[in-house]
């Protein structure tokens, strides 16, 4: 902040750097490549990043709930979570939604796919919005995930499922609704209680995985049973089979790019400086301040970064815009813009070393004195 | 008054029975519209008396006034602002920008000191210097001869009251030398400005008012000879 604060304007700063890019195209051009290939695949990596996201938490999203309640031995796990019906009556002041959940192989005779199946109470605030179709209204009945839509399931299909003889039709679809990158089908408890234990159970045997809760605060929802654990969503959703890892993995890489972006751009203006220490000296001795050679060569690489991830990010929508359903890209722009500030900000900082070899240039030195 | 002056002005580098005196004491001085040459030959001191002049160096002792104001009291930050409001340098390997053109290299003088040359006499200038058609090329375009005098152009921008000139004819054939010397002479007597060149080439002192001879680091006024 300190070197751009003095009374030259932004065109005086860029004066040098935008001549000096003017007559040296190619140069110039292939740096801002190089920058647009990292930005490049920075923004799609954090689009893979989102889009593996969303794929694992989508459906949790959606509740919009602050935690759920799983048994203390199920660690975590909803599918090892088993409760009763009566224990929901221990949050009563909360807005609460049962749930049960279990996966499967669904087949509609062509298409075969991993899906979720959600038992659900189609009063209570799980219950998703239909996009196609209908709510479900009877037993076997389930709303899809429109992605299933893609695999080749449709309205009407009647679903057979692996380990159980009972078949479900598909009555409608749902957007936003696959839950540990599976799609998830949502149908009444009933149909979840059939698929699990088959026809015959009591209705006082009935189990439930969960117990999603809607609340004020996370502090606000209790239990003094020891036996239950209530869990906040994030906490949940980052403890879903390989999620954070996946995250992770995703996320150091990206922060990887970073760092290796500063490097290439301070070495590709170190080297540019070298090559032009005599023409710094010159400009000295004739007394221009180190502070505005400074400010050009950090205004010459803004404008480097700044342009090539603007050209990166419009790429990555471009080429996010052909890219087959099946690959889980997702662009989440507010990020993007923040990775691109963040990849302008460390492409200057990759200049500092640039203005310190200015700084220390000496005149006469370079004058050959 | 004088413009430049140098009292008592010693520069040595090394210590003890290394040390060499590249200036030995030395008192200089010179007045507003003079044409100063300093001749000698190569290792005689000439640039380091240009570069000490210049408050691109600081000497070992003694005091350089320029303008009344010791540069011997300034900071690099200091007398890097001296250097852009009083002093203008022609140096040997001209000293053009190669990706700005001539235009734009008297523009850079702008966005860093506000009181240059008006566009007026920037046209005179060019005019005077033969270079008006010149105004779009850049460095790589021009001829040697036609560096320099785009060289000298930049320099006398700025208005300075000093103009250093270390070799400024060196990479010119005769003809064109004799041509630069001209416009230097012009230009110092038009503008009052005080120039000195440095150069070994003693062809060119019948241009200037006073001659100075460097040998050994020492700095001894020389009767100019006659043009004949």
């Amino acid at each position: 902040m300190l070197l751009l604060s003095n009374s030259l304007t932004g065109c005086d700063l860029m004066f040098l750097a935008w001549n000096e890019i003017k007559k040296n195209k190619l140069r110039f051009t292939l740096i801002m490549g190089v920058l647009m290939l990292v930005s490049y695949l920075v923004f799609f990596l954090s689009g893979l990043a989102t889009g593996l996201a969303s794929l694992n938490r989508e459906a949790v999203d959606k509740w919009d709930a602050t935690a759920i309640v799983l048994t203390e031995e199920s660690d975590k796990s909803l599918p090892q979570s088993s409760l009763t019906n009566e224990e929901v009556d221990a949050f009563k002041d909360n807005e609460t939604a049962i749930l049960g959940q279990l996966n499967a192989i669904a087949t509609n005779g062509d298409a075969k796919q991993n899906i979720s199946l959600f038992g659900i109470d189609p009063e209570e605030f799980i219950m998703p919005d239909v996009t196609e179709g209908e709510k479900f209204a009877g037993i076997n009945e389930v709303i899809a995930s429109d992605t299933l839509k893609e695999d080749g399931f449709e309205l009407g299909d009647e679903l057979e499922l692996s380990s159980t003889e009972e078949k479900l039709t598909i009555v409608g679809f749902t957007d936003s609704a696959r839950f540990n990158a599976a799609p998830v089908l949502y149908g009444e408890l009933a149909t979840f209680q059939k698929v699990k234990f088959g026809e015959g159970v009591a209705e006082d045997e009935t189990q439930i995985n969960g117990i999603v809760i809607r609340g004020d605060d996370l502090s606000s929802i209790t239990t003094s049973n020891e036996d239950l654990e209530v869990i906040e969503v994030e906490t949940f959703i980052e403890n879903l089979p390989g999620y954070t890892e996946q995250a992770l993995t995703l996320n150091f890489m990206i922060y990887f790019l970073f760092a290796i972006s500063s490097v290439i751009v301070a070495i590709f203006l170190y080297v540019l400086t070298v090559q032009k220490i005599s023409m710094f000296g010159v400009m000295k001795a004739q007394g221009i301040s180190n502070g505005y050679l400074s400010r050009s060569v950090i205004a010459q690489t803004f404008l480097l970064a700044f342009i090539g991830v603007v050209v990166g990010f419009a790429l990555t929508l471009i080429s996010g815009a052909f890219l087959p359903a099946a690959v889980p890209v997702s662009f989440d722009i507010p990020t993007m813009i923040i990775y691109g500030v963040i990849l302008i900000i460390v492409a200057i900082l990759g200049a500092v070393f640039s203005v310190l070899t200015i700084v220390k240039i000496d005149p006469l030195k370079a004058i050959g004195g | 008054m004088a413009i430049l002056e140098l009292n008592n002005v010693k520069k040595s580098f090394g210590t003890g029975h290394k040390q060499v005196d590249a200036l030995k004491e030395t008192n200089f001085s010179a007045e507003a519209g003079e044409l100063i040459a300093v001749i000698g030959p190569s290792g005689s001191g000439k640039s380091t008396f240009l570069t000490i002049a210049g408050g691109l160096q600081t000497p070992t002792s003694g005091g350089i006034l320029v303008n009344n104001q010791d540069l011997a009291d300034l900071n690099e930050k200091q007398r890097s602002k001296i250097r852009l409001k009083e002093i203008g340098f022609i140096l040997q390997a001209s000293n053009l920008i190669p990706f700005l053109n001539v235009d734009n290299q008297m523009k850079l003088l702008d966005n860093v000191k506000k009181d240059n040359m008006t566009k007026d006499e920037l046209n005179a200038l060019y005019e005077n210097l033969g270079i008006k058609d010149l105004r779009k090329k850049y460095p790589a375009d021009l001829s040697g001869g036609e560096r320099q005098r785009v060289a000298i152009a930049k320099a006398l921008y700025s208005k300075p009251s000093i103009l250093l000139a270390d070799e400024p004819t060196a990479s010119l054939d005769s003809e064109k030398a004799y041509e630069v010397m001209e416009l230097l002479k012009k230009e110092t007597k038009q503008n009052k400005t005080t120039t000195i060149v440095v150069t070994h080439d003693t062809r060119l002192i019948e241009y200037c008012d006073k001659v100075y001879e460097m040998t050994d680091g020492v700095l001894e006024l020389k009767e100019k000879p006659s043009k004949n």
